[in-house]
């Protein structure tokens, strides 16, 4: 039987203050960054980005809040929020101007007034000098014209609100060599060149520069750090928290330059560098990678020698992952509504195989399971990869945590997820057994590769079932999108009407040339931001770090990892297809409406089409009741989605990587989007993930699954997602439990990818909609993150209750 | 041959149904039961034919729709009271059945989409059965499941049933059968050698107050719980614990007692708590509840019955 650890007093304290505070923004790194940019115009690309961080460790406030031992801070104050000017910051303006931003619905943020003078006063500037503002100059003419299309989501102007992010580097290699180490490896190379640099090695020379002056940085916030810990332990009257305070100094000194000694250090290490990395580079979706992996070595060191307790060790930890819990940043309130819960997608992956593909997991893993349950955390959020050989207590200890920590962790599939990464000349076995999950749910190199998930700039999400309704409209969206833009132009190619459509394979004509059209667009568009981003968005730090770069002298965002690819997921995956299987089935297989008819009741939101409405809801078959006649056309669109997006080339040269995720942006979406052929009314959420349409699958778990596997999910090396609900007596038990894990064996051995659970009533979740204060600590699984169900928006909170439910 | 000609009246299909038998199980529920216990929990089992059924949630209302007034020959159905529409204040009118008038001809749920009305009970061949089934055969293979017989009393269609087991069999499919064992005994002979495990039911050993109760006297069940036995057939027992019937340490007592004399025929027996849930099913199809109800008895109670049991060193479970 799995049981709970206790949690000592001071990690139930810390807890407590997490949970307490109420973010504040602090306006420090604005101004470093502000003051930076204005008074160094000359100094630009990769040196300014070095610089601008060197700048930020040496000035970045140093807080060591109470009781802490693992440190590091992205503000002032505890759980304070960095402001990033760089890629885009006039969203504050809007929000204010809209009334949003000091009374924030969702997410609520502690703002000062003087200090939002200050923001305002600067807001000026980076309208002009954001990466935003100079990605604007570069929009292709054409897109212009697509611009309102809703399938994609680039408006014609501020295009790249969601920054840089979504990358793993190398966690491992920063613990055990230490930036010492780096730095003397590009002194070194830069020694090499200096004087005859022929050809683009200027570049390269440059990149080491940039790299030696981070890596600088990297350690001198560690001293700062050891600094201030030093200072408290002389101020210090309790000798226990004196001689730990020491103990904190004399590490705090040591790492980032060194390799770490102990298991603290170790874990001193990644928080520094995660600070380091965020406050160099917005936090978003800045992921640990496989952190059991990194620690399991030092943790049995200390072990043996003595230095630590199983119990210290997982105290730290749960330290560790508070710190990490507490780091935020104030985000658009649009962006809000997706991303609810002070989400920032900083991912850690357990268990998997290793290298010579046997099981990996060690007492690390239970470890990180056992701070998530216990501590109720949703943020860090964990992924763990499931193979053939992973032990029957890990499942056990998995399950139990996702039990009572709402899809903590997720369940990962290496049997599918490591041929899928070797695909389409994307990495070496080596790298792909090696693999973490990335932001969500997206499997990416751990260490050697720049995945650029989620695209770049304006998050790469793709409306399926938006860009079906172009194909049967003439290429035109009928709905105002997201930035309100009504059109009457054609926002997509030009393909004719339903009604025009003589057979059902002119019906695939059209969808396939408005998939063609919308996914060169989206590519383009991710390409066209990578070229601007390149330039003024150098990532040394990452780079330093990260394999490849140091051996090809190139930063990440020019190609210099081992490994690179660019995501692109789609959503809507349920409306799109059963949207194809409508179409199918009332106009051409069984003839019981026109293409005019179905078309009409779409444009008109099924207004006076009750009966039509209800025959296609409930008579025409849909995906997720393991139904051939469905489950086909998932099969041909998410073949076609994917080979579009795979043969398109990045910048970086590598292939795009198709992959079906929402994040919640099913939600907002849906908003977004007219009535589909399939049923859905106007404004209601889109399907979630790869589900069916929330309760059209009416056939159980099983068929759901059988359903949902005739997605080629091999082709989806991005990532798929995969939400199931269990009504809690589906679990009661240990033959429920034994159960359910042969029903996930079973989805995996036919192919699934990804999975992660529910366990709970709509029932409860009704409740907690009633009575938020009593049910503040329950975590529930969104899409591609958890969080506190109270805290969502009530949209995303009515959709995971009209999720289907299993029970018993 | 003869398994396509055979028909089977099935009132539902069930997947990811883990309480009957090991494994995930697909249960084949079938229509039709010569017993009548108050306390059943799925009464839309009893009867031997096809009836009209009604789950008022799912209408759309008749302002909008009213399509099955129309659509009844035997002018059975009328607007009734109008309600809330859940999740919205819009008000909707319900129908109203007149049971007395109608005759579960079923034309009206031919235009009620929505499936408000619906015909509970449908007539299958083996043939379509097991392709159906045999959809969820990877998950039987990795759970260790298979298919679960039930009804009703499965064994009213005898014929069927026993086809039906016959086929899983052929497809090497784990089957279980989940009966009242009032039945004839040739027919739990044919079936034996296709059957996996019997879910079987012993409601109580007394027969007199069986036949009060379910309406049956329990001699023809014990006995052939005897004849599964000694041709070496598995039992899981099943005892729904019933308050004021089947509840006392007596019955259960004797109850352990039985099994105990069917040497290592009986692997397993589960205690099923009564609880009021079949009310809600009650009003599907019929407009006065006949449900039993009762008290559900209380945990305590029934981890005493449970250690009663064990102490016979049968394994016991509680669902
Ligand atoms: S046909 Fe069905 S949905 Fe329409 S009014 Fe009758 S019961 Fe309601
Ligand atoms: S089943 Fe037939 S008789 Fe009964 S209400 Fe429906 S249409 Fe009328």
């Amino acid at each position: 039987m799995y049981k709970l650890k206790p949690v000592s007093i001071r990690v139930l304290k810390m807890r407590e203050m997490y949970r307490n505070t109420v973010p504040k923004v602090c306006t420090a790194r604005l101004k470093i960054v502000t003051d930076f940019y204005q008074n160094n115009p000359n100094i630009t690309g990769i040196l300014k980005r070095g610089l601008v961080f060197k700048e930020i460790a040496e000035k970045t406030p140093v807080l060591i809040s109470q009781g802490e031992v693992v440190v590091g801070s992205m503000a002032a104050t505890y759980r304070g929020s960095a402001l990033f000017p760089e890629n885009d910051i006039a969203w504050m303006q809007v929000d204010y101007d809209a009334g949003k931003l000091f009374n924030r619905e969702l997410d609520p943020y502690i703002i000062e007034e003087e200090d939002w003078d200050y923001i305002k006063s600067v807001i000026p500037y980076w309208e002009k000098n954001s990466l935003s503002a100079m990605v604007d100059q570069y929009i292709p003419e054409g897109y212009f014209n697509a611009v309102g299309n809703q399938v994609t989501v680039y408006n014609g102007k501020n295009i790249c609100t969601a920054p840089v992010g979504h990358f793993c580097t190398n966690y491992d290699k920063a613990i055990r060599k230490g930036f010492g180490a780096v730095k003397a490896e590009a002194q070194a190379k830069m020694a090499e060149m200096e004087g005859h640099m022929s050809g683009n090695m200027i570049e390269q020379y440059n990149f080491y520069r940039s790299v030696v002056i981070v890596c600088d940085g990297m350690i001198t916030l560690s001293k700062r750090y050891a600094a201030e810990a030093a200072q408290q332990a002389r101020e210090c009257t309790d000798p226990a928290r004196k001689a730990e305070l020491e103990m904190m100094a004399d590490s705090l000194n040591w790492i980032m330059k060194n390799p770490a000694r102990t298991f603290y250090e170790a874990i001193q290490v990644m928080m520094l560098y995660q600070i380091g990395l965020c406050l160099h580079n917005n936090m978003h979706g800045i992921s640990f990678g496989r952190v059991d992996q990194y620690l399991s070595s030092f943790y049995e060191a200390d072990l043996a020698a003595g230095r630590t307790t199983p119990e210290k060790a997982q105290e730290i930890f749960d330290l560790f992952a508070l710190k990490v819990a507490e780091m935020n940043k104030i985000w658009f309130s649009g962006t809000t509504l997706t991303v609810t819960g002070y989400t920032v997608g900083q991912l850690m992956t357990l268990g998997g195989v290793d290298k010579d593909n046997n099981d990996a997991s060690n007492a690390v893993t239970y470890m990180m399971l056992q701070t998530a349950g216990r501590l109720l955390l949703h943020d860090p959020p964990m992924s763990l990869r499931i193979h053939k050989n992973t032990p029957a207590e890990l499942w056990e200890a998995a399950l139990e945590t996702t039990k009572i920590c709402g899809g903590v962790p997720t369940f990962e599939n290496d049997d599918v997820i490591i041929p899928a990464l070797m695909r389409n000349g994307r990495m070496d076995l080596q790298s792909a057994r090696n693999y973490t999950l990335i932001g969500c749910v997206e499997p990416a190199g751990c260490g050697d590769e720049w995945p650029a998930c989620g695209g770049s700039g304006g998050e790469a999400y793709w409306n399926m079932p938006m860009a079906v309704l172009h194909a049967i409209n003439d290429g035109h969206n009928p709905m105002a999108d997201r930035y309100g833009n009504i059109t009457e132009k054609r926002t997509g190619a030009n393909t004719g009407y339903l009604y025009e459509m003589e057979t059902f394979e002119d019906v695939l004509e059209a969808v396939k040339t408005q998939y063609q059209f919308f996914l060169e667009w989206q590519m383009t568009m991710v390409n066209m931001f990578e070229v601007v981003a390149a330039e003024h968005m150098s990532q040394p730090l990452v780079s330093c770090m990260m394999d490849g770069c140091m051996e090809s002298g190139k930063d990440v965002m020019k190609g210099g990892a081992k490994n690179n690819s660019s995501g692109v997921p789609g959503v809507g995956i349920g409306n799109a297809v059963d949207s194809l299987v409508a179409i199918k089935y009332m106009v051409y297989d069984k003839k019981l409406c026109t293409g005019k008819e179905l078309l009409d009741a779409c444009l008109t939101n099924w207004e006076g089409k009750e009966d039509l409405h209800q025959f296609i809801l409930n008579k025409v078959p849909h995906f997720g009741n393991d139904d051939e006649y469905a489950d086909e056309w998932a099969a041909w669109l998410l073949n076609l989605f994917a080979d579009i997006v795979a043969s398109f080339t990045s910048i970086r040269g590598c292939k795009f990587a198709p992959g079906l995720y929402p994040v919640a942006t099913n939600v907002l979406w849906g908003l977004l989007t007219p009535a589909t052929p399939d049923g859905r009314r106007k404004h209601e959420p889109l399907s979630d993930g790869i589900s069916p349409v929330q309760q059209l699958d009416k056939h159980g778990p099983t068929a759901l699954l059988k359903s949902v596997v005739h997605i080629p999910q091999e082709k989806y090396s991005n990532g798929t997602l995969l939400n199931m609900k269990f009504h809690p007596s589906a679990l009661s038990n240990e033959t429920g439990m034994a159960k359910l894990i042969a029903l996930m064996k079973t989805y995996f051995n036919l192919g699934g990818m990804e999975l992660q659970l529910n366990v709970i009533s709509g029932e409860t979740m009704r409740k907690a909609q009633e009575n938020p204060e009593e049910y503040k600590d329950l975590v529930v699984r969104v899409a591609g993150y958890s969080a506190y169900f109270v805290e969502l928006f009530k949209n995303c909170q009515d959709d995971l209750i009209r999720r289907t439910e299993i029970d018993l | 041959m003869s398994e396509s000609i055979v028909k089977g009246k099935v009132y539902d299909i069930q997947g990811f149904s883990v309480q009957d038998g090991p494994g995930i199980r697909t249960t084949i529920f079938l229509k039709g039961c010569p017993l009548s216990c108050p306390w059943c929990h799925s009464p839309e089992s009893q009867a031997f034919r096809s009836q009209l059924s009604w789950i008022s949630m799912r209408c759309i209302g008749v302002e909008q729709c009213g399509k099955c007034i129309k659509a009844c020959p035997k002018g059975a159905i009328k607007a009734g009271n109008a309600v809330k529409k859940s999740g919205t204040d819009e008000a909707i009118s319900y129908v109203s059945i007149d049971r007395s008038l109608c005759d579960d001809c079923g034309d009206c749920t031919k235009v009620c989409y929505p499936g408000a009305l619906y015909l509970c009970g449908e007539d299958y061949t083996v043939e379509e059965l097991l392709k159906r089934v045999s959809k969820d055969i990877p998950f039987y293979d990795e759970s260790g499941g298979g298919v679960t017989v039930s009804g009703g009393e499965a064994l009213s269609q005898a014929e069927f049933t026993f086809e039906l087991l016959k086929g899983l069999k052929e497809r090497k499919i784990h089957t279980a059968l989940d009966t009242t064992g009032f039945t004839d005994p040739k027919n739990i002979q044919q079936v034996l050698p296709y059957t996996d495990l019997f879910l079987y039911d012993l409601k109580n050993m007394d027969s007199s107050q069986h036949k009060i109760v379910t309406g049956v006297p329990n001699e023809r069940i014990l006995d052939n719980a005897r004849r599964i036995a000694e041709a070496g057939g598995k039992l899981q027992i099943r005892v729904p614990i019933i308050p004021n019937f089947s509840d006392s340490e007596e019955n259960i007592r004797l109850t352990g007692e039985f099994c105990r004399s069917l040497g290592d025929a009986v692997v397993l027996i589960q205690l099923l708590p009564y609880h009021d849930l079949g009310i809600v099913k009650y009003q599907r199809i019929y407009d006065d509840v006949k449900v039993l109800k009762a008290e559900p008895p209380s945990d305590e109670k029934i981890m005493e019955l449970k250690k009663i049991l064990e102490d016979f060193g049968l394994t016991v479970t509680v669902h």
